[in-house]
């Protein structure tokens, strides 16, 4: 009998105890892991966590905390985000994007480091001027700072190139001269094998870069409307339709992915963004790789690129940390840390990204050895930068406008010449649609 | 008449402690089921704010665009595509399976095992293997036929595809809980009938199919129900930008799209209760056609 006391008072116990520590666990989750006194960072690039976590590292070196970081897949990141948000569950310090920036500014879930970069002289204009100003609200109030910008290249696989006998890609290629090339790759290669290949879903890294490139655009500047349907917008369309037609199938894309098809070898072409060089460079196949600066449109005709021209699409991340944190000063801390000028450094040197200050291009390109990435950084001198298209609530229209009833139909049937137009007309209603419910 | 008893004080305490008992379970259906339920059903009439702050009440509106919207009716249809392949297929191969392994043979636990393990793995686990075997380009299917079919993404077939990966992750599981009924039909019937001269084929259908079939009735209850919510094969095997996606996608895929892809949680929740009504009349029509088929011994 005595046993069995013992044995039921000690499950009794366990029982508890595990109730207990369930509730801890989820309590220290709910202030982000307190419990150990480490931080805790999402992301969504696992390609950027090791050498996040060095900066991080070097950060607690100087008598900080311990951080964690941890990745998130895009997709699931922003449902997580938003989840964490609305349930006061998040982490401490995360990366926010200008397609969501507005919306989590709004709302006040970010912690307003105002006065902590007041306090701390943080010098606000050495960071690119369109970034800082995404993660400043209407009323002046700061709630991220700049960790990063991007860039667009063209990326090629030359042993493809040598197979099918087309010379390389150099930076005075128009988008004709890359359909060309395509063309000729496609026609003298396997036949599972193609010049270029795009997803409806590479956007800012894909057919973006032509409608800016033709003179149109997807959100005008002040924000009020789209011109995608504009004769501009669809002519740089009616070009991808044209490299659809010698590119990969959409249906083999949208199951394998560009990058995976690239690094199979089975794609001469891809157009791609700075974030993604380092994936490139440790593929197996490496060597066979090179940039070249994204194709221009001759649209005064003078055989040469004006600076309008050649548009790449940029964009950069904020650090930003959590509204109820219960540390918000060494969140501030350590998101100054990461965005003062010797972290951005570091970031630049180890190749995780290029810096959200001017100027430290050079380390970046230092950190490839082997692989020349000037690509991404002469196009500032070369071309035309611009931000990212979005409206307050992006996520309302950039998920639909690639999906069937978007360009989707238009990418499945690229020899249909109405089908990209209908398209550009049916997005615009989507985006405009969503302009209007923001108001 | 005895209700208005009063209770005597060992009953009381027997009472308290049964109330202590059950609490747990209790406490944990209403906070996690019944009033997320609830509340699901209110934001169903709201135009939902960012982050789910400031609901608005808009009366039956999302109601209105969920009835108006070809997505909601075809995502519907393509739920009940999907349940119309992995039910009958899932419940007849199961039982074919598990008819077989009841036997006295060598090995059968060894191959109990094997049709069980797709139960342990997890759900994303197992599509993502599926996707991979699917793929156009680089598949294992298409590679060992020297064929080129796109498995999901031509949206004629696609939905075969996902249905069959349902299938495939249920048998076992399906299997499992007949072979638990086929032990409890006793040995008699069937020394009867092979004394009578009936053939196995004759046996399985003249008394194994009718003795399983509370057995049958509570696997196709319990898988139509489950067919009907399926989301994660959808979610993880198909990318968005997939041309079959409008023909595949479940109604719990497009409840998720709207209420965490869009924020519309209101639109959302209007969708995920429609489901629930439809789910509910499909339940009532099995409950009665449980009278008629199924044979309580």
């Amino acid at each position: 009998m005595k046993w069995k006391k013992v044995c039921a008072a000690a499950l009794c116990l366990a029982m508890a105890g595990s109730l207990a520590a369930c509730g801890g666990s989820s309590g220290s989750a709910a202030n982000s892991g307190s419990s150990d006194g480490a931080l805790t960072i999402n992301i969504w690039d696992a390609n950027q966590q090791a050498g996040i976590q060095e900066i991080c590292n070097d950060w607690t070196a100087l008598g900080n905390p311990k951080v964690n970081v941890e990745v998130i897949d895009w997709d699931n990141y922003w449902t997580l985000l938003e989840a964490g948000a609305s349930g006061g569950d998040l982490p401490d310090v995360f990366w926010m994007h200008s397609n969501y920036a507005q919306i989590y500014m709004d709302n006040d879930i970010l912690l307003d480091l105002t006065d902590y970069i007041e306090k701390d002289g943080v010098d606000m204009s050495m960071y690119y001027e369109d970034i800082a100003n995404m993660f400043t609200r209407s009323d002046g109030k700061i709630f991220a700072l700049p960790k990063d910008h991007d860039t667009i290249a063209l990326l090629y696989n030359k042993k493809l190139f040598d197979e099918a006998g087309v010379e390389y890609p150099t930076n005075d290629w128009t988008y004709e001269d890359m359909y060309t090339a395509a063309k000729a790759i496609t026609e003298g290669t396997a036949d599972d094998t193609y010049g270029y290949a795009l997803n409806t879903s590479n956007d800012q890294d894909g057919w973006f870069n032509y409608i800016y490139s033709y003179g149109g655009n997807i959100i005008n500047e002040d924000k009020t409307d789209t011109g995608i349907d504009s004769a501009e917008s669809k002519a740089g369309m009616e070009m991808c339709r044209k490299m659809l037609t010698v590119a990969t199938p959409q249906s083999v894309v949208a199951e394998s992915g560009t990058d995976s098809l690239f690094v199979s070898g089975k794609v001469g072409m891809i157009t791609q963004g700075s974030w993604m060089i380092n994936t490139f460079y440790t593929a197996e196949n490496s060597a066979d790789y090179a940039w070249a600066e994204i194709p221009y449109c001759d649209r005064n005709g003078d055989g040469k690129c004006q600076k309008e021209e050649r548009q790449s699409c940029y964009n950069g991340l904020g650090w930003a940390a959590d509204a109820a944190t219960n540390r918000p000063d060494e969140c501030a801390s350590l998101i100054e840390y990461l965005c003062s000028k010797d972290a951005q450094l570091k970031q630049a040197e180890l190749g995780i990204t290029m810096a959200g200050i001017p100027g430290i291009s050079e380390e970046f390109a230092n950190a490839f050895e082997g692989m020349d990435v000037s690509a991404f950084t002469d196009i500032e001198t070369d071309g035309t930068l611009y931000l990212r298209p979005g409206t307050r609530n992006s996520g309302k229209w950039q998920d639909p406008m690639k999906q069937a009833g978007g360009f989707l139909d238009a990418f499945q049937n690229p020899t249909d010449e109405a089908a990209m137009s209908t398209a550009c007309d049916n997005v615009a209603k989507m985006i405009r649609n969503a302009i209007a419910e923001d108001q | 008449m005895n209700e208005k008893r009063k209770m005597t004080a060992k009953e009381k305490n027997e009472a308290r402690w049964a109330y202590a008992f059950v609490a747990p379970t209790i406490l944990g259906l209403i906070i996690l089921n019944f009033y997320p339920a609830i509340n699901t059903l209110y934001q169903s009439f709201c135009k939902t704010g960012d982050f789910g702050k400031g609901n608005i009440f808009v009366g039956p509106a999302n109601y209105k665009t969920a009835f108006a919207d070809p997505e909601i009716w075809q995502s519907l249809i393509n739920t009940i595509k999907y349940a119309i392949i992995e039910v009958p297929l899932g419940v007849v191969i199961a039982l074919v399976l598990a008819v077989f392994l009841n036997r006295k043979l060598k090995g059968t636990s060894v191959f109990r095992t094997i049709f069980f393990l797709p139960m342990v793995c997890a759900p994303a686990a197992v599509a993502m293997v599926w996707k991979w075997l699917y793929n156009q380009q680089f598949g294992l299917f298409n590679n060992l036929f020297h064929s080129n079919i796109a498995w999901i993404s031509d949206p004629k077939i696609a939905w075969i595809s996902v249905g069959v990966i349902g299938v495939w992750s249920i048998i076992g599981y399906n299997m499992v809980l007949f072979i638990s009924g086929l032990q409890e039909i006793p040995g008699d019937y069937y020394e009867a009938a092979e004394i009578d001269g009936a053939t196995g084929i004759r046996q399985f259908f003249d008394i194994t199919v009718p003795l399983l079939s509370p057995t049958t009735f509570f696997i196709v209850q319990t898988r139509v129900i489950g067919a009907l919510t399926i989301f994660d094969l959808m979610f993880m095997v198909m990318d968005k930008t997939n041309n079959a996606l409008p023909k595949v996608q479940s109604a719990v895929y497009v409840f998720y799209k709207y209420s965490f892809d869009q924020g519309n949680k209101g639109y959302g929740a209007a969708i995920v209760m429609i489901l629930v009504i439809f789910i509910m009349l499909v339940t009532a029509v099995m409950q009665r056609a449980e009278k008629k088929f199924v044979f309580y011994n």
